[in-house]
């Protein structure tokens, strides 16, 4: 992509963000409420509940879709997704799928915040 | 000293500087966020947290993602924390309590947190300052209050402190009174009472009590047959009562006339008034039951240090504003977790962690001058009626006309199935949600 189009496609997801920051969460202030289950920017590889970092914001949305509507069967997570629209799954999906794909206790500080400030600058461009 | 207070250090920090102040090897590999690793600069504003327990744990954390050049101090009165969270478990000695025992090093090492152990016994709102007992005085530009809970035992004739800390244990705070309850459970004799008496609403850990009577059952099942359990209660109702009484029918009779739990609601008089600890009997206002151990969980209210530098308002709580945590009362002051008037979001660890992240989120807007962002909070409770039948509740939440409240449709309790599959991985996933969380809060 042209330099030109990089600037003013960020222009415009900068405007998109203001648009919808009035009626919704951030997708990091989002991703931090799963965090007492999946791990701290989902990084925890070693449980039950399924890791969220590095997951591919496709699989992580057509999941939590299907728990929504009840497509798919589910423990809590179907009622846990019943409190998101579509457009507040796809924030965090796309937050989760720029964490790094390692266990949270062996994450420099640096590097969580160098990912979420990628996260942050390249969200909902998918 | 003159060249300390040189203008340079009243500027943000920046990596060249910190390699003329500390060398480059103590600088290498700090990247790009590193400064605040290393110092803050002066002019960097200082959030005060009081208590490093679940909220005061989880606000450091990702108040430092938030604001990686804030200075954030930590007083807490103890060097260790043990959570009352799983505490029920320590009773039938599924946990010790070693095992739930936490403290605050990686909060201060890798988050970069000043932790002081002291005891706060003061705060001057005007002038943002905290005095602490060992006498010092601390500036805030944010003052974070995280206090849990502060028991009325006034509301029981016959029962106090005292008595709770001997033979009369609540055990809602864990620790030493933990390890007497566990030991009084175990010295039950064959075929004998124990009561719980459950608080009023609100209070901390709302299905607490009810795992903990049926961890009772579940231990009597297997090692006191002909013992009974006793739940007086003031309430009518309790959370997760559906999944909770249908459990206790499955696995402990209840409702039968073998029953190991017998519940006694509001209603039928099941409201304690009053211990008589010689006689080891506790008057409701439905009769006297005596037992041979009794364990009353006390009605409730917000943590003495919340009382003390007045944060609560006259239902012993303390206000809020919904969508940041800061206390209506004081500005620049925010109160999490149990002591909070969080309206839906029940007083879990689970809440407390939550709302220390929005309020982390709220703190880092509000020193950048920013608008805050639109709240969402969450709570999930997994509880276990028995040491392999899990029951949870879990719900998103929102801010809707001054109130937290139920987002979407997420509010709701584990279903009534004939698959045993839920009731096993819910409690799999407690297992899994507890090794979990306190690395979210401590780690």
């Amino acid at each position: 992509m042209k330099l030109r189009n990089l600037i003013l496609s960020a222009g415009f997801l900068a405007m998109a963000q203001n648009a919808s920051a009035e009626i919704m969460a951030s997708g990091s202030a989002m991703a931090w409420q799963c965090a007492p289950c999946h791990g701290t920017n989902g990084q925890e590889f070693v449980e039950a509940m399924p890791p969220l970092a590095g997951m591919p914001a496709k699989q992580f949305i057509d999941a939590m879709i299907a728990y929504r509507e009840g497509t798919r069967p589910a423990i809590i997570m179907d009622r846990v997704a019943r409190g998101f629209t579509d457009e507040e799954i796809k924030a965090m999906a796309y937050w989760f799928e720029k964490q790094p794909v390692k266990q949270w206790e062996n994450t420099s500080l640096n590097e969580a915040l160098e990912a979420d400030a990628t996260a942050r600058s390249t969200g909902g461009q998918q | 000293m003159s060249q300390l207070e040189n203008k340079q250090f009243d500027s943000k920090i920046t990596r060249r500087d910190l390699i003329k102040l500390f060398g480059a090897t103590a600088v290498a590999g700090t990247g790009i966020f590193g400064a605040s690793q290393q110092a803050y600069a002066k002019s960097a504003a200082h959030v005060v947290v009081l208590g490093g327990g679940v909220g005061g744990a989880t606000l450091a954390k990702y108040l430092r993602f938030a604001d990686p050049d804030v200075k954030i101090t930590i007083i807490e009165q103890y060097p260790e924390y043990i959570t009352c969270l799983r505490s029920n478990d320590v009773i039938i000695g599924m946990h010790t309590l070693d095992e739930l025992t936490f403290n605050l090093d990686t909060i201060k090492n890798k988050y970069n947190v000043n932790v002081v152990i002291d005891t706060v016994i003061g705060a001057d709102f005007d002038k943002k300052t905290v005095r602490t007992a060992k006498g010092d005085t601390f500036s805030y530009d944010k003052l974070v209050v995280s206090p849990g809970i502060d028991f009325r035992f006034e509301d029981y004739e016959g029962y106090d402190a005292t008595l709770a800390e001997g033979a009369f244990p609540h055990a809602y705070k864990a620790g030493p009174q933990t390890l007497e309850l566990r030991r009084q459970l175990l010295a039950l004799p064959q075929g004998g009472t124990a009561i719980i008496a459950t608080p009023q609403n609100p209070f901390r850990c709302p299905p607490g009590p009810y795992e903990r009577a049926s961890f009772f059952a579940e231990y009597f099942k297997e090692h006191n047959p002909t013992a009974k359990l006793l739940v007086l209660d003031p309430k009518d109702r309790f959370t997760k009562d559906v999944p909770f009484k249908k459990a206790w029918e499955r696995l402990y009779g209840y409702k039968s006339d073998n029953s190991l739990i017998e519940w006694v609601s509001g209603s039928e008089g099941g409201r304690v008034l009053r211990l008589d600890a010689k006689n080891m009997t506790v008057e409701t206002e439905g009769g006297s039951y005596k037992a041979d151990l009794i364990n009353i969980i006390p009605n409730q209210r917000a943590g003495k240090l919340a009382q003390i530098i007045g944060l609560t308002d006259s239902s012993g709580w303390c206000p809020i504003q919904r969508d940041t945590m800061e206390s209506a009362l004081h500005k620049e002051v925010y109160v999490l977790g149990d002591s909070s008037i969080a309206d839906e979001m029940p007083k879990s660890g689970y809440s407390a962690n939550s709302q220390a992240k929005v309020c982390a989120q709220a703190i880092a807007d509000a020193l950048k001058g920013n608008a805050p962002g639109k709240a969402i909070y969450s709570n999930v409770c997994y509880s276990l009626a028995g040491q392999n039948y899990g029951v949870s509740i879990a719900a998103i939440y929102e801010v809707r006309d001054g109130r937290i409240v139920a987002k979407g449709k997420s509010a709701g309790v584990s279903p009534i199935t004939d698959k045993p599959a839920q009731p096993i991985l819910e409690a799999v996933y407690q297992k899994n949600w507890q090794r979990e969380f306190v690395k979210d809060v401590f780690s």
